[in-house]
């Protein structure tokens, strides 16, 4: 047989790559801006389209989506053609991939900041955009496995395992958490509503974390890191061990984002052991990695790629033990909602994802532009403001997690509250956060002069588009070698198809379990009957909140201890979210919680608490919302609102969307009047209205007052 | 070694003030935040500082280890001719790892783009983490969710409420500190009056004004009360309340005495007409020492 002559796809690969840098930058530029945010308001420059509440998810889905996501894909572009010794399976399709993917990264840029969220944390894109993820999600599956179908390579490497479940598994994930009904063009409401919604959203959260950072980065590690040490792969066996463990069990973690709420306790317990199941696993990737370089020490020292493999393996390692030790009950009551958590996931991004994806550019433009790079003492510069970055970033972020969880549950000997004002421990924290965004700066920086550094070595170099490779064809039928062809995992290599089919049954193992009892047992939900769906206003106000993303700071669910009871009023139940779609619960608490929070305070106060903050509690870090008293609310929708709700089961009567608007009308007029008598002249038909109608109405269904039993 | 313990204890407390202060402590807030500050710079500087060192050390011993290695590297493939087993370090059997000379025996036929992998055992200690998780995630299930024992959410938080309670209890019963609106009485003390009006500068200056002149909330200074004007009436409203009318219940966030002491600043800035007073709301109430204080 006479071997074949091919060539490798570069073009691709380097698109991808300046895709990665170019989104890395924005990114985190948005990221420093929100950061800034949260020890100066006025940093959101005046204006709704860059406040916290509606970039804070355009950070995060850039520096997810876009930044991570074009490195995978350029990691798995490079890597996969190489491993499988066959060019992509359709240079069409890796076009329609690469700009359909950067045409959705556009279009989250140019939603988000108008408000047009999903409020799902990290899927906060509205439904169209998430169709077309799902198509191009399938045209990168297809050229995938059109790839490996026409492979010359008769057995799959290990990162090729990885880029497989992380297809599968992104693709149930997005599925499953992008159930919406539309209302709208850009407007959608959940099918699941309260705890299903909460359990689905974290599901996916959690994973998203598991399959999109941590699954395609643990394949691109197996690949680039004994390409770059060039040493051997330390364990086989571990390789598949740590695998197949780590996608069973880490599906089934995602409960840990709610503990001590009102999901059941079965699932909570669940989501802890298999949390804590997960550290082995996890660290199986950081030792084979980490003994790989075994025997390439000394590289390390003057190879800057490897320090940046090094320090990524280590924070992976850190992140990935931190993460099971807060899922126990014990510490998350502490961590929860606070800033350690922030801190927690960026050593994970920071660290792991970005330090990854550094090495892997400086590793690879160089060769795909067949030149040498052009500065390796700026290389080396960006590992080290990159790592000091990191430290600046995390250390005052713990800190500041500690204090304020701590501060939040002391009492003093009278057995009150020793901080019952919560703008008391943010503003002890504020030092803390301008530290971390001195931190975040400077890893910007490095990152600037790393795409400078490569700017410059494709300058000097360049590109080869078509690599030229050979090898020889697959024969037709597979004789066996020797005993370890065998072996039982070598047979499930050579079949891709299985190898999904059984990657895809591992991770719903657990994502059955969870979600189908949750969602269809009723017991798991217990109803109570003074709860009501909300009036037209308040669900109007309610779609106000979600827009300018309030619970980005604001968390809506009280949790079962005195400290919060105290603080906020009587603990959640599961029956209160049962009209929520969607759930509005939050992850993090930079403000006090709000499930309780209506009839707290007069509707002047709210008023003049979003005009400015800092009116009624001085020192706030929220940003003003002058706009929504300007602002007309938009009535136009409230029919087909109530539709759909009662669509989803919500209780409205036959017929009440045709006296929706009466109604709302009604009730506006009614605030209006009520601020009026306070001297506020406002119109009934502003935003304001609607969103303080919501405000009030928050947590009263079941709320016992004193004064009402007196 | 002890002294950067010192150190590091120091920094910690440091650090921690600000959490750790007592309310009554004479340190602003401000310095207290400065005081945090300065540590965590000092804790990173440590850390960056370790860090080096750490590294140091390590770049040495690897000298010292590998010196023989690195500088003959023939010397090993002259080893492996010799048949005598090569000897294994303490750490790598800790770490179950094989000498590195045994490397050759341990690849695997394959070779995926000139990747190569080995064959080594997962390591012992790593598969002893990987059990002890799961027997604990098994032992976990069974105390919490067949035998019982141990507490979920909702007892836990009926257990915190019960030992609280009596906490708080026993403390009251042997502090001046026991007021409600039954016994509170008027008092005209200076330092009574002073903790009075800490309280109101931070909790109802927002809504009735830094002088009491009504701004949101009613004008506490003139002689119409909404909810009555008895101290015993004042001391009622602000402890449960009004929820119609937006006044916030602040038994949760005021001591007995904090509200006792606020109720008596608010009965004595009565009549002190500040500027732009809010137009009376309620009926009028006068009392004795209100009354007394009117005709001074």
């Amino acid at each position: 047989m006479q071997p074949e002559k091919f060539y490798y796809d570069n073009k691709i690969v380097r698109n991808f790559g300046i895709a990665t840098i170019v989104w890395g930058i924005i990114g985190m530029t948005v990221g420093l801006l929100v950061a800034m945010q949260l020890f100066k308001p006025g940093m959101n420059m005046g204006n709704q389209y860059t406040t916290f509440g509606r970039i804070r998810p355009l950070h995060t889905n850039a520096v997810i989506f876009a930044f991570v996501g074009n490195a995978i894909f350029m990691g798995v572009y490079y890597s996969l053609q190489r491993l499988l010794k066959a060019r992509m399976f359709s240079d069409a399709l890796s076009k329609i991939h690469f700009w359909g993917w950067q045409l959705i990264i556009v279009s989250a840029v140019i939603t988000l900041p108008l408000g047009f969220t999903t409020s799902h944390e990290y899927a906060e894109l509205e439904w169209p955009i998430d169709i077309a993820i799902t198509l191009i999600w399938v045209v990168f599956g297809i050229n995938m496995f059109g790839t490996i179908i026409k492979r010359r390579e008769r057995h799959l490497y290990v990162a090729i395992w990885f880029y497989i479940a992380t297809f599968v598994t992104i693709a149930v994930l997005h599925i499953v958490n992008s159930f919406e009904l539309p209302i709208s063009g850009l407007k959608s409401y959940y099918l699941y509503a309260g705890v299903q919604d909460a359990l689905v959203q974290w599901w996916y959260g959690h994973n998203a974390v598991a399959f999109f950072l941590t699954t395609p980065y643990l394949g691109m590690m197996y690949y680039f890191l004994p390409k770059m040490a060039n040493r051997p792969v330390y364990s086989y066996k571990l390789s598949i061990l740590h695998f197949w463990a780590l996608i069973f069990i880490y599906i089934w973690a995602g409960p840990h984002h709610l503990l001590y709420t009102t999901l059941p306790s079965w699932a909570q317990s669940l989501g802890i052991v298999f949390s804590i199941m997960l550290i082995a696993p996890s660290w199986g990737g950081m030792i084979n990695g980490l003994l790989t370089l075994r025997g390439a020490w000394d590289k390390v020292r003057d190879d800057v790629v490897l320090k940046f493999m090094v320090v990524g393996l280590t924070a992976y390692g850190m992140a990935t033990f931190e993460g099971p030790m807060l899922s126990l009950k014990q510490v998350n009551a502490i961590g929860h909602f606070t800033d350690w958590i922030v801190a927690h996931v960026h050593v994970g991004a920071l660290g792991w994802n970005g330090f990854l994806t550094f090495a892997i550019l400086y590793w690879l433009i160089p060769r795909i532009y067949r030149t040498q790079l052009y500065s390796l003492k700026l290389a080396s510069f960006h590992f080290w403001i990159g790592t000091l970055g990191i430290l600046f970033y995390a250390v005052p972020m713990y800190w500041a997690g500690f204090t304020q969880g701590l501060m939040l549950k002391e009492f003093t000997p009278e057995g009150i509250l020793k901080y019952p004002t919560f703008l008391e421990t943010t503003l002890r924290i504020i030092p803390m956060h301008v530290m971390r965004a001195v931190g975040g700066g400077l890893y910007l920086v490095g990152v600037i002069v790393m795409a400078y550094n490569l700017a410059r070595t494709m300058a000097i170099g360049k590109l080869v588009a078509q690599e030229p490779a050979e090898a020889m064809p697959l024969e037709k039928v597979f004789v066996a070698h020797d005993e370890g062809d065998n072996f039982w995992h070598r047979v499930l290599e050579r079949k891709p198809i299985q190898l999904m089919v059984l990657s895809l049954l591992v991770i719903l193992i657990g994502s059955i379990i969870e979600l189908i009892p949750t969602i269809t047992i009723s017991s798991n939900v217990p109803t109570i009957a003074s709860v009501k769906p909300y009036t037209p206003l308040e669900l109007q106000g309610r779609d106000i909140y979600i827009r300018e993303g309030c619970v980005n700071c604001h968390s809506q669910t009280v949790r079962p201890f005195r400290s919060e009871t105290e603080r906020y009023g009587e603990y959640s139940k599961a029956g209160e979210f049962v009209y929520d779609h969607p759930f509005l619960w939050g992850s993090k608490r930079t403000g006090p919680d709000l499930q309780r929070e209506g009839g707290k305070y007069s509707n002047a106060w709210h008023y003049n608490h979003m005009l400015d903050p800092r009116l009624m509690s001085p020192g706030s870090i929220m940003p003003n919302y002058d706009w929504l008293i300007n602002q007309k609310l938009d009535t136009t929708t409230t029919a087909s609102k109530i539709n759909a709700m009662r669509t989803l089961g919500v209780p409205y009567a036959a017929g009440y969307d045709k006296l929706a608007n009466t109604e709302l009308d009604k009730q506006a007029k009614g605030i209006a009047d009520n601020l009026a008598k306070d001297k506020i002249k406002v119109q009934s038909d502003r935003e304001i209205v609607a969103l303080i109608a919501y405000l009030q109405r928050l947590g009263t269904d079941i709320k016992v007052t004193k004064t009402a039993n007196n | 070694m002890k002294k950067l313990l010192t150190a590091f204890v120091l920094i910690t407390t440091l650090g921690t003030a600000p959490v750790m202060a007592a309310n009554d402590t004479l340190m602003p807030v401000d310095t207290m935040n400065y005081i945090g500050y300065g540590a965590i710079m000092l804790m990173l500087v440590l850390f960056v500082v370790t860090m080096l060192v750490l590294l140091r050390t390590f770049k040495v011993l690897t000298r010292l280890l590998m010196g023989a290695e690195a500088k003959n590297a023939p010397a090993e493939v002259e080893a492996e001719v010799v048949p005598a087993k090569p000897k294994n370090s303490l750490v790598n059997k800790l770490l179950s790892l094989r000498p590195m000379a045994e490397e050759e025996s341990l690849l695997t036929e394959h070779d995926f783009d000139g990747i190569k992998e080995l064959n080594n055992p997962t390591p012992a200690w790593f598969m002893g983490l990987f059990y002890t998780t799961i027997v604990f995630a098994v032992g976990y299930l069974l105390v919490y969710h067949v035998f019982g024992i141990g507490q979920l959410q909702d007892q836990e938080y009926q257990t915190e409420m019960t030992i609280a309670n009596k906490e708080k209890e026993a403390f009251l019963a042997k502090s001046a500190n026991r007021v409600d609106e039954n016994t509170v009485t008027l008092s005209k003390d200076g330092a009574v009056l002073q903790s009075g009006a800490t309280v109101f500068k931070t909790h109802c200056a927002a809504c009735h004004g830094e002088k009491g002149q009504g701004v949101v909330g009613p004008n506490l200074t003139d002689e119409y009360w909404l909810h009555g004007g008895k101290i015993n009436d004042v001391f009622k409203t602000i402890k449960y309340g009004v929820q119609a009318k937006g006044m916030p219940n602040w038994e949760k966030q005021l001591t007995p005495k904090q509200i006792a002491d606020v109720a008596s600043y608010i009965k004595s800035i009565y009549g002190t007409k500040p500027a732009g007073a809010k137009e009376p709301q309620g009926d009028i109430y006068k009392d004795d020492a209100a009354a007394k204080t009117a005709s001074i």
